[in-house]
């Protein structure tokens, strides 16, 4: 994993490694972490497409606010992976258009799977 | 723009009700059409409306009334010249009560004999329309596949352009704060800028007209009524295709082709915010009783996000039906309200006040719907409403 390991002001504290799958390929993150944060120390920086023009889309606010970052999050689309802590096992899809939306409630996730 | 101190007529009021009368007088031939709007266009109910129209009436006025408008939607963008958002998803009336039902089922009889296809439905029909929906606890549905939907804004800037080519002069951030009145007839307006004499004046003011009313001395029967409403992120065009309406419900529901989806509801389905009904704003209330009904009605949009939601101030007249029509007491002084549904009539309403104006008749006699009827004891009756 590609992360900061020194800062002059902040420590860095990470929980338990946890596995999870962005497009069918199976990454490590530290779980509580923003999944961005855990797909940049993968080196993915693209994380949708457009509905317009497919335009590739990575990290961009930071902060939840500008829309850049939405992905598909266990079957939920436009979730906000630069605010959304990881959790093991969740399945990260990177989004095309606008996001559909699951016909039925995703399953909820299993405690416990996914630990590296 | 210019001040002009003199005009043929002076239309008050830049929404879909302003500015559509001010596009038809000068598309007639009026020469000097002069609209004076408070703020800017579309700035009142229009631009905060549900963004719909349908023929779905109860009464025969009405359904013709629909019937037009949804004629002026489809060929609004030929007329204009600008595209407007049109999308015909139709309007799935959902019923929770037996008084409900029947409602439907007389208003589509109704408007069957009136040449609006419409029908009622059932729940695997309704199903069928909209996917995903839960209507378990719903008695009936009407449906009618006409009835749909436009960008507000788009429509009411495309009535402006046209009305501008054709001349009318639109003075807006001008406020009318007086009537010019004499021997009985209208003479002008005063405004925050200066005044325009006009031997017509339409007030076409929305909530607010009761204040243009006042100035004349005039009991104009309108009182703004804030209601609010909310809109998602945009999703795939697959959670709400239909217009989803309910009165007993008390809410609308519908997905624009982007994706977002819009949704709303009457003042008393919650809690209120303690301020003034008359000031526009936001309340928690209105957030939490739509979230709850939109996870009811639509289960499927558990996961999506409210990016926004707004207020606006319906125009509500005694019997919630449009009060149109020249005044009795002031020859020239105009009144053209729609009874919360000035995006959906307006380009129809415009045109009928613009014909009575110019040639004295329109082509649909709109009598019923001028407010003399509240002095005679008598109310217009369409139980096919918010």
């Amino acid at each position: 994993m590609n992360l900061i390991k020194e800062h002059p002001i902040l420590e860095f504290h990470h929980a338990r490694k946890v596995t999870f799958s962005f497009d069918g390929r199976s990454l490590e993150g530290y779980e509580g972490e923003p999944i961005a944060s855990a797909l940049h120390a993968n080196k993915i920086r693209i994380y949708r497409e457009t509905p317009k023009t497919k335009r590739p889309r990575g990290f961009f606010c930071a902060i939840g606010k500008c829309s850049s970052c939405f992905m598909t999050v266990d079957g939920v689309p436009n979730v906000r992976i630069c605010v959304t802590p990881l959790k093991a096992g969740m399945v990260v899809q990177s989004q095309k258009g606008n996001g559909s939306v699951p016909w039925s409630e995703p399953e909820a996730q299993k405690e416990g799977d996914g630990l590296a | 723009m210019e001040w002009q101190k003199t005009a043929d007529a002076v239309v008050i009021g830049g929404g879909m009700m302003g500015t559509c009368t001010a596009y038809h007088l000068a598309k007639l031939g009026m020469k000097n059409v002069v609209l004076v709007e408070k703020k800017t266009v579309a700035s009142g109910a229009t631009g905060r409306c549900g963004a719909a129209f349908r023929a779905q009436w109860g009464s025969r006025l009405n359904i013709e009334m629909g019937k037009r408008c949804i004629d002026k939607f489809e060929h609004m963008q030929e007329e204009t010249g600008m595209d407007i958002g049109l999308y015909q998803n139709g309007y799935l009336m959902i019923g929770y009560t037996e008084k409900e039902v029947e409602i439907f089922r007389e208003s589509v009889a109704l408007q069957n004999s009136m040449g609006v296809p419409s029908r009622m439905i059932d729940h695997d029909e309704a199903r069928a329309i909209c996917p995903g929906i839960n209507v378990d606890d719903a008695l009936g549905f009407s449906y009618y596949e006409r009835d749909g939907q436009a960008d507000p804004f788009l429509c009411n800037i495309a009535h402006q352009e046209a009305a501008k080519r054709l001349g009318v002069k639109f003075q807006k951030f001008t406020e009318v704060t007086g009537l010019k009145v004499a021997g009985g007839r209208i003479k002008g307006v005063v405004t925050s800028r200066g005044e325009i004499d006009a031997p017509v004046v339409v007030s076409a003011a929305g909530a607010w007209n009761r204040h243009i009313g006042d100035m004349a001395g005039i009991d104009f029967p309108v009182v703004g009524e804030r209601h609010e409403a909310l809109i998602t992120e945009a999703v795939d065009f697959d959670v709400c295709p239909t217009m989803l309406m309910s009165f007993v419900g008390d809410y609308y529901i519908q997905q624009r082709p982007n994706g977002t989806i819009i949704a709303g509801c009457g003042p008393n389905a919650y809690t209120k915010a303690d301020h003034d009904p008359e000031v526009m704003g936001n309340s928690w209330g209105f957030l939490e009783r739509t979230a709850q009904v939109l996870l009811k009605v639509l289960p499927r949009t558990r996961n999506i996000g409210i990016t926004h939601q707004w207020s606006g101030m319906y125009d509500l007249t005694p019997d919630l039906q449009p009060c149109i029509g020249e005044t009795d007491e002031i020859k020239g002084l105009w009144l053209n309200v729609s009874g919360c549904r000035g995006f959906m009539f307006g380009a129809v309403a415009g045109e009928l006040v613009a014909q009575m104006i110019i040639r004295g008749s329109s082509d649909l006699d709109i009598s019923d719907f001028h407010w003399r009827r509240y002095a005679q004891g008598k109310k217009f009756k369409d139980l096919m409403v918010v």
